[in-house]
Formats: C-alpha cells, sequence, structure tokens
C-alpha cells in the first residue's frame, strides 16, 4: 500500500502573550491510500490543530515549528499559500466541526460547491459542474432539487451532507472529517457515518476521522490514534485498540464508556484533568493522573515505540489489560 | 411576496409621513414669537389691518381648526406662499432647490459609502498593520470633528490658499450673465444623466449574472457597459451647448461633496472594519479557505458580501445625518439646496416656506428607507417577506 499523507514528529505551537502552547508535539503518523484512521482525544488535545496544520490553515499565531507533512510524496510544510491553494480541496478537503456555519449564508449551497468546483478545474462548465453536484447530492442522499436553497433552509442533517457533497467534490484523496457528526442526533449520525463510510470505501479514498467519541470512530476507521495533551500516546488497528489498549490513558478512555453487550461493569473515570498545554512539562503529560507513574515518568517524555506489529505507544509502562482485569479480580 | 411587502412598506410610510407631517405642524407652532406676533408686529399697520391679516391667514380660529386646514392643505398637495420671497409658491422654491441638494449628497453619500466600505474591507483583511492603525485614528478625527471647523479649514485650503476651487455659491455668476438658461433644468439633466448610468450598470451586472457564470466574462460586461456609458455620457455633455454650465455646476460641487465625504466615510469604515472582522472569524471563511478559493475571492465574495449587511443599516442611519450635516453644510458652502433653505426659512420665519422643507426632507428620509429595506431583501437571502 501506498502511503498518501505521512505526519514525520509534527510539532505546531501556538504563540500567546503569556507563553508558547505546545498544540501538536512531536505528531507521526502515516495514513495510506483508501485507509481511514481515527483520531481521538478529550477537547482540547490538538487534534483540530493537527488537521489544521494539514491544511496549512493556522491562524496568525499558530506556527508549524518543525517536522514535515508529506502528501503524495510532497513535503508540503514550507508550501506558499498559492501552492497550498492547489492542494486544498482537490487533493485534502475537510469536513468542518460546526456544519451549521460552514456554509455561506448569503449564497445557494449548490453555487457554492459549483464553486469549489470551478475553482479547481477552470475547464469545467457551469452546467456540468451542476450536473456534478446532483449526482453528488443524490450520493449523500439529497434531493438534487434542494441545489437552489439557501443554506438557512436546510436542516442540520441536510446541512452536514451537503457538507460532505461539498467535500466530495473535486474526487479528494484525503478527507479529514472533523467531527462531522457531533451537532446532530445519535439517529442521523449514524447514518451519515455509515454514508461516509460507503462512500469512501466506493471511491477509494483516505480518511482521517478526528472525534472525541471513540465509539463513534471505531464504527468507521481502521485504524485509531489516541491524543493526549498534544502527543499522540497510542495508535494501533481499531480492534486492538478495543481488546487490548496499552496506555493508561487509552485504558481509562476504554473503560469510561459502556458496553452494550456483556456484563454490567461500573465505569471508571480517570481522575483529574489534561494539563495545560501553555508551556507543558518535559515529562510524560499524562504523569500526574497515571495510576502506574514511577519516577521515571516525571523525568522525561516516553518515546513513541511499537510494542507488537502496528501497535505504538507512547509509556514507559505499556499495561497488558488481562493482567489489569485479574489483578482487580 | 415582495410586491405584498413593497406595497405594506408603503402603507407603513404614508402613516408615518401623515404623523410626521402632524408633528411638523406643532413643531413650528411651539416656535418661539409666534405666527401672529410676526404678522402684526409691524407698528404701522392699524388695528383693522391687524385684524384682516389674522382673518385672512385664519389665526382668529381655534389650533385644531388650524391644525385641520394644515393638513387639508398638505394633503391636497397645497403648501401656500412664501413669505420671504413672497408671492412665489414654496412648491416652486422647493421645486427650484431639491434637486441641488438630492445631487450634492447622493454624488457625497455614494462616494463616502464606497470609500468607507472598500477602505473598511481592506483594514480589516490586513489587520495589525500600521496603515491600519493610522487610518482607524485618522477615521475617528474627521467622524468626530467639528463639521464647521473642517469646513473652513477645506475652504481656505483649497478655495484661498491653493485657489483651485471656487469658494461659494452652485455657479460662477459671469458664466451663466449671458445665458437665459435656467441652472434648475442643468440640475434636473445632470441627476438624469445620474440616474440612467446607474440604471445603465445594474442593468448590466443583471444581465452579467444571469448570462455568465465566469467571474471574469461578468466582470467585463459590468466594467465595460459601465464605462461606455459614463463615456458616451461625457461625450453627449461635451457636444451639447449646455455642457460648460453643467462643468460650471459641478466644478462647484467639488468642495461641498469632498467635505461631506470625509465627515461621513469612516462612519462606513469603521462599522465595515467591525463588521468584516467578526466575519472572518466565521466558519464559512474557514471553509472558503479550505477549498483552495485565492485569498481575494474569499476576502470579496465571501467576507465582504457578508460583513456588508450591517453596513447598509448603517448607511441607513446616516441619511439622517446627511439631511441635519446638510444644513451646516450648504449654509457654509453658500449652496442654496434645501438644508439651507430650512435654515433661512426658519430664521426669517417663513411659516410656509419652513414647513414645506420640513415635509420634503422627511419624504426623501421615508423614501431612503424604503429603498434600503428593498436592497436588504436582495442582499441577504435569509430576509423573506
Amino acid at each position: 500500500m501506498k502511503p498518501i499523507l505521512e505526519l514525520r514528529n509534527l510539532k505546531m505551537y501556538y504563540d500567546t502573550q503569556a507563553g508558547q502552547v505546545k498544540a501538536a508535539d512531536d505528531v507521526s503518523f502515516v495514513l495510506n491510500e483508501g485507509e481511514s484512521i481515527g483520531l481521538v482525544g478529550e477537547s482540547g488535545c490538538g487534534k483540530t490543530s493537527v488537521s489544521m496544520s494539514i491544511m496549512k490553515l493556522l491562524p496568525e499565531n499558530g506556527r508549524i515549528i518543525s517536522g514535515n507533512i508529506f502528501f503524495d510524496g510532497k513535503d508540503i510544510v514550507n508550501f506558499s499559500d498559492e501552492e497550498m491553494n492547489k492542494i486544498r480541496w482537490a487533493g485534502i478537503a475537510m469536513i468542518f466541526q460546526a456544519a451549521m456555519n460552514s456554509l455561506n449564508p448569503v449564497y445557494r449551497v449548490g453555487d457554492q460547491i459549483v464553486e469549489a468546483i470551478t475553482a479547481h478545474e477552470p475547464n469545467v462548465t457551469f452546467e456540468e459542474a451542476r450536473q456534478r453536484v446532483a449526482n453528488l447530492y443524490k450520493l449523500v442522499g439529497l434531493d438534487p432539487e434542494r441545489m437552489d436553497n439557501y443554506p438557512h433552509e436546510y436542516s442540520g442533517g441536510m446541512k452536514q451532507r451537503a457538507i460532505i457533497a461539498m467535500s466530495l467534490a473535486c474526487n479528494p484523496k484525503l478527507i479529514i472529517a472533523d467531527e462531522p457528526t457531533t451537532a446532530l442526533d445519535v439517529i442521523v449520525q449514524d447514518t451519515i457515518l455509515r454514508e461516509l463510510e460507503k462512500v469512501q470505501k466506493k471511491l477509494n479514498m483516505s480518511m482521517i476521522y478526528i472525534s472525541h467519541d471513540i465509539a463513534v470512530i471505531a464504527e468507521v476507521a481502521s485504524r485509531i490514534a489516541i491524543m493526549y495533551a498534544g502527543k499522540i500516546v497510542e495508535m494501533s488497528d481499531s480492534v486492538v485498540i478495543f481488546k487490548r489498549p496499552a496506555h493508561p490513558y487509552a485504558i481509562g478512555l476504554m473503560s469510561s464508556f459502556p458496553s452494550i453487550r456483556g456484563e454490567k461493569k461500573e465505569l471508571v473515570t480517570i481522575p483529574g484533568e489534561p494539563p495545560n498545554l501553555l508551556n507543558a512539562p518535559d515529562h510524560c503529560r499524562f504523569a500526574p493522573r497515571c495510576p502506574f507513574a514511577t519516577d521515571e515518568c516525571w523525568k522525561q517524555t516516553p518515546s513513541y515505540s511499537e510494542i507488537e506489529s502496528n501497535h505504538f505507544v507512547a509509556c514507559f509502562h505499556p499495561q497488558n489489560l488481562k493482567k489489569l482485569v485479574n489483578m482487580n479480580a | 411576496m415582495m410586491l405584498k411587502y413593497i406595497g405594506n412598506r408603503i402603507l407603513q410610510i404614508a402613516i408615518l409621513l401623515v404623523i410626521y407631517v402632524a408633528i411638523v405642524f406643532f413643531l413650528l407652532h411651539a416656535m418661539p414669537g409666534g405666527i401672529k406676533t410676526l404678522l402684526i408686529s409691524n407698528p404701522k399697520l392699524t388695528p383693522q389691518a391687524q385684524e384682516a391679516i389674522i382673518r385672512a391667514f385664519g389665526l382668529n380660529q381655534p389650533l385644531w381648526l388650524q391644525f385641520v386646514d394644515y393638513m387639508k392643505n398638505v394633503f391636497t398637495l397645497n403648501l401656500g406662499i412664501s413669505f420671504s420671497y413672497y408671492p412665489t409658491p414654496v412648491w416652486n422654491i422647493i421645486a427650484e432647490r431639491l434637486p441641488r441638494t438630492v445631487l450634492l449628497f447622493t454624488v457625497a453619500t455614494l462616494i463616502a459609502f464606497f470609500v468607507g466600505f472598500a477602505s473598511g474591507k481592506s483594514l480589516a483583511w490586513n489587520r495589525g498593520k500600521t496603515t491600519e492603525y493610522v487610518s482607524t485614528v485618522v477615521g475617528i478625527i474627521t467622524y468626530t470633528i467639528f463639521t464647521p471647523l473642517l469646513i473652513f479649514v477645506v475652504i481656505w485650503f483649497f478655495g484661498s490658499f491653493l485657489g483651485i476651487f471656487p469658494l461659494n455659491q452652485f455657479l460662477n455668476p459671469d458664466l451663466w450673465i449671458h445665458t437665459r438658461l435656467n441652472a434648475q433644468i442643468i440640475f434636473l439633466y445632470i441627476l438624469m444623466t445620474m440616474v440612467i448610468i446607474g440604471a445603465v450598470m445594474l442593468a448590466s451586472y443583471t444581465i452579467a449574472l444571469r448570462f455568465s457564470h465566469k467571474v471574469i466574462t461578468r466582470r467585463m460586461i459590468f466594467y465595460l457597459s459601465s464605462i461606455i456609458s459614463v463615456i458616451f455620457s461625457i461625450f453627449f455633455w461635451w457636444v451639447s451647448p449646455v455642457g460648460i454650465y453643467a462643468a460650471d455646476i459641478l466644478w462647484h460641487m467639488v468642495l461641498p461633496v469632498m467635505t461631506v465625504t470625509i465627515i461621513s466615510y469612516a462612519g462606513t469604515m469603521l462599522v465595515m472594519r467591525d463588521s468584516m472582522l467578526e466575519t472572518i472569524k466565521e466558519d464559512f471563511i474557514t471553509t472558503a479557505r479550505a477549498k483552495g478559493l485565492p485569498d481575494k475571492v474569499v476576502r470579496d465574495k465571501h467576507a465582504a458580501r457578508t460583513a456588508m449587511l450591517p453596513v447598509v443599516t448603517n448607511f441607513v442611519l446616516s441619511l439622517g445625518f446627511v439631511v441635519s450635516g446638510g444644513v451646516i453644510t450648504e449654509t457654509l458652502f453658500s449652496w442654496p439646496g434645501m438644508g439651507m433653505t430650512l435654515l433661512d426659512s426658519t430664521l426669517a420665519k417663513d411659516y410656509p416656506l419652513a414647513a414645506g422643507a420640513l415635509i420634503f426632507t422627511g419624504i426623501f428620509v421615508l423614501i431612503a428607507h424604503l429603498v434600503v429595506d428593498i436592497v436588504y431583501a436582495f442582499l441577504d437571502p435569509r430576509i423573506r417577506y
């Protein structure tokens, strides 16, 4: 399999008056063609900062300090805005966190999608572009007649579908879906996720799902990366992450939501709160909340290493869940 | 839908106009001195003559009857005869002066609006640069400056020190003395030319929007037809025998237009800047950027277009200022329009003329509000009537 996106030790910091906020610190992962991965973590852990770094749509005070982002074999970190504009949407499209506000209220929804097409393919006529948008509408389950409506005439779910249609407009190789369904109710959420997955498989695109909801991600992503305080702490196949989480934070996450099948268990919460990323500490960032922390954890940052094939963990004391359960029992 | 809305608005405006006209009556009656004392204050009048005047003007009737008469007259379009220009009817005076004010202030307001819009847009887009601070401070100064002071400085600098623009009045008497031409006609012609150019621009914009989906072609159609219509009208005035008189009037307009622009552009600029800064933070701007649209398209098509909605509201509010500011501007530039008429007639206790001037000012503001309401409906699709 050919990698489509590779992040290598990406560091993205925000300069604030109070100091540097290390929103993404040493983030590395590889995404292959046609593959979908999930990026999970609680609010403020740097998920969106990572996705915005890939699109290079950082606010003025945010900058990429070091590291590489390879998209389609090219390092885009030093690309100019003009060069990026060619990659944006045509190469990497995005489904935004707030679909409600992602459409311009004063233009027709169809026209906003047509705009994306004609911006990247100047030879496409307006009628052809409209035809394509109509097909996309059918693909995501929208009535093509609604193309000429304004965003305020759409319901929340319809807007989300329109946004998905828009992300597909230029046949991108990669789609970053940043909390694609957070604003929707559970039933619509599920339908939309399934549709996204279907389309992704059909068009053989790569996807990055970003969410704080690991259950949502598990449904659609083949691999999962768990982020904590600006770092990826664990990454592996979805099944492995669910069956044998090794990082204490991942274990905590897994035990913090109920399972439908299986016995009823007390939900475990992780005590404490995530560290302030402003002037983040040099030691393991999870150490203050970690039941397994030792002196080592308070001295240096654990390296991100492979504990078994395709299972990466950044921890000095990767745990074995089975052993733990036995211990508790 | 739209027509029904416009019909409703016109009805509302009619009601507002009746209320306004009534207020004008009581406002004039509340003026110190009173109309009675004014008419009979001449000591040479005999008591019989005084009595006759009072009866002739109906001033012996109770106030409510006078009010009914006044309302009846206004709405049968009888504004009476001016005291100070006796026996010229108020209608004639207003018909002569209204075009002067409308020309001066539409030109100035439009220029101020576009200058403010464009500068506010680029200020927000280039946030944090020195130019932003400088223009914001300059804008606040010109916005809050004492208007007469600014006018004196402008007149002194351009009219006296540089001597390149006329000091006052709206035409050069030496030029006009040899002609039997009425300046009113020229004003009307100039206004007509502006309306035609505006209509051509609007029509070409609509046509471009309908028949092309390429931004470049649209722009070409719009700019070409605008430039052609402007060149054509300049040519028309050039060959016409009255062109030189129109040029003379326009020449006299430069300073007042410049002053009004300086005073009022900053309001639009500051509101546009704020609105634009808010809009830039919106998610759909991030979407537009993520779509890989060029910077200029994101700025103009997505940010500025959406940010201009509150600016249009501000524009309506500033129309009231145009009328009141007009009194000072017109008086100091000796521009005999509605503002100066209002001041002079009030000072001269010329009740019919003052009433006429106030009523027309009101009609002007109400119509402007109506126009802006309709424009707003076109600008913001979320507003449907």
